[in-house]
């Protein structure tokens, strides 16, 4: 025991050229702390070379005369670590990088897909699967599957019992089915105020992309046909009891095309649609209306997409025709409806006029032709 | 059984047809309650309950066909029943319509064929699937509900005289489902 930190000194001395242990000096390394590192396996290039070196100079060291010392050679040096051991750690290494590599291709692919690389990959998804050969992607997807639609759930919204849906789903459910968790039947709290649980939703968009890309595409697609019933069940709720200043200032967010505002105004739209379909008359006057409204609409969008910049003569001019009909309309259906009801509405009607063609010169005067 | 591959096949034009015929419905609730449908065919393929089958019926994807097979060890035993399920547009929120087609002697299905299941009815959720409700069906054949009838004489029986009510049942299954 008393010659250890002879044995220890001669090892290091015979280990590390006195360049090295120079330089590990400098770096404020101890030769017990060299010594430690060494034993730590890397699979860095330069470790590779130092090992090299190492088991080299091992090979010129002569063998200890020592018994007890070869013992503790081999416990506690580094040298007693054997090279084909070593690589046998490295392939392991590898292996096991391999293996972590197919373990989560999905991951890899969504990085590509981030990245807006490898078109491959996005378009054989099944091939990627198959390349996983992982059978709990399979478990993955059905249990992040929304039980209402059955598809993966779009941005998840967990309910106070545990159960997860989409946002959207879970809102039809509550408004059509009562507010009872679908999963359990218990009772659930203001659906109204639902919010998406956000670690789950970034989970499901790392781990299944492609769904989600699919179904924010539908999603665009599905709002913008929803677009028109919108702005005639706004455009109708503004024209019958709103003043004009309220209704100048929904326009101009309408201009800017802002999805979360739509999607704000969605639920007092629908409501009160779903207040108009009661009386019969303005239902009708309402379809007569859509066709027009949709012609206009998709005129208007083409202009916009054209020129890139929110479309105020067409949205003035649209808003003049409609006017102009809905005066017509006010003034010719007098024989079934309220006498002082129409005449306010001619009224409004009349004001909204004089607003929107005020805006429409102004905007045009401001614009560079 | 055989006719499985045939509802698969048809399920592809389903979608169309139905937003054609519903113009009054907004084109979101069709498309997703026929999205939902369809997903739904694909796994009961993939996954059947026992003795039974479901499929759309021709081209129509809200209108199945459903095959019942009397389950052994019950007075149904060696009959084959047909039952027809009629899907609301805004399914899955309101529940599939079930009627029997074939005449069963049984305390939850009256002589119209109309069905008493309480998950078809203020019990339905919108997570519940064609499978749920087939098996939920499937269990009325070996467990009838004579608390919660809709012949109230055949529950009558039923809880009375249940070899009575058997032989009943037996001969019934042999007269109109075989």
């Amino acid at each position: 025991m008393q010659s250890n930190p002879v044995d220890n000194s001669q090892n290091t001395e015979n280990l590390f050229s006195p360049r090295f242990k120079s330089v590990a000096a400098m770096a404020g390394w101890d030769e017990e702390s060299i010594l430690v590192a060494s034993l730590i396996v890397e699979d860095t290039p330069e470790r590779q070379f130092k090992h090299k070196k190492r088991s080299d100079l091992h090979f010129k060291t002569p063998p200890s005369t020592n018994t007890r010392r070869k013992r503790r050679d081999q416990k506690k040096s580094p040298i007693s670590v054997p090279l084909p051991i070593l690589n046998l750690d490295e392939e392991g290494e590898l292996v096991m990088q391999e293996s972590e590599k197919k373990k989560e291709p999905r991951i890899a692919v969504d990085d590509e897909n981030k990245l807006g690389g490898d078109k491959l990959a996005k378009d054989n998804p099944d091939a990627s699967c198959s390349n996983s050969a992982l059978p709990c992607m399979d478990k993955l997807r059905e249990e992040l599957s929304c039980a209402i639609c059955l598809e993966i759930c779009f941005e998840p919204s967990t309910t106070s019992c545990g159960h997860s849906f989409c946002k959207k789903c879970l809102r039809s459910a509550a408004d059509k089915c009562g507010k009872k968790c679908p999963k359990c039947r218990q009772l659930i709290g203001n659906s109204r105020s639902c919010t998406v649980n956000t670690v789950l939703w970034n989970t499901i968009q790392l781990l299944f992309p492609q769904d989600v890309a699919a179904k924010k595409e539908s999603g665009w697609k599905t709002q913008k046909e929803h677009q028109s019933s919108e702005r005639k069940a706004n455009n109708d709720l503004i024209s019958r009891n709103v003043r004009p200043s309220t209704r100048v200032s929904y326009r101009n967010t309408s201009v800017h095309h802002q999805p979360s505002t739509r999607v704000s105004n969605r639920d007092t739209s629908t409501s009160m649609w779903n207040q108009d379909e009661e009386d019969t008359p303005l239902v009708q006057r309402l379809r007569r209306r859509e066709a027009l409204e949709r012609l206009i609409q998709s005129r208007e969008a083409s202009g916009r997409r054209r020129r890139g910049i929110p479309g105020q003569d067409e949205d003035a001019a649209l808003a003049l025709r409609l006017q102009r009909e809905e005066f017509m309309e006010a003034f010719g259906g007098t024989n079934h409806e309220q006498s002082g009801n129409s005449l306010s509405t001619a009224r409004a009607n009349l004001r909204v006029m004089a607003s929107r063609a005020a805006i429409s010169i102004h905007s045009r005067g401001r614009r560079p032709m | 059984m055989n006719s499985q591959g045939g509802f698969s096949m048809a399920g592809g034009g389903g979608g169309s047809s139905a937003t054609a015929t519903s113009s009054w419905v907004s084109p979101t609730s069709v498309s997703s309650s026929g999205k939902r449908i369809q997903r739904e065919m694909a796994g009961l393929n993939l996954d059947p309950p026992p003795d039974c089958s479901a499929g759309p019926k021709g081209d129509n994807l809200y209108h199945w066909i459903s095959t019942f097979i009397g389950p052994p060890g019950t007075p149904y035993q060696g009959g084959i029943f047909f039952l027809d399920l009629i899907f609301p547009i805004d399914y899955p929120f309101k529940p599939p319509q079930v009627v029997f087609k074939t005449r069963i002697y049984h305390c939850n299905v009256d002589s119209a064929g109309n069905l008493r299941l309480d998950i078809l009815k203020n019990k339905w959720s919108p997570a519940l699937t064609i499978t749920k409700v087939l098996l939920a069906i499937r269990s009325i054949f070996t467990h009838p509900d004579p608390y919660d009838p809709l012949v109230p004489a055949i529950a009558h029986l039923y809880l009375a005289d249940r070899a009575k009510h058997d032989e009943l049942a037996a001969k019934w299954t042999l007269r109109f489902a075989t």
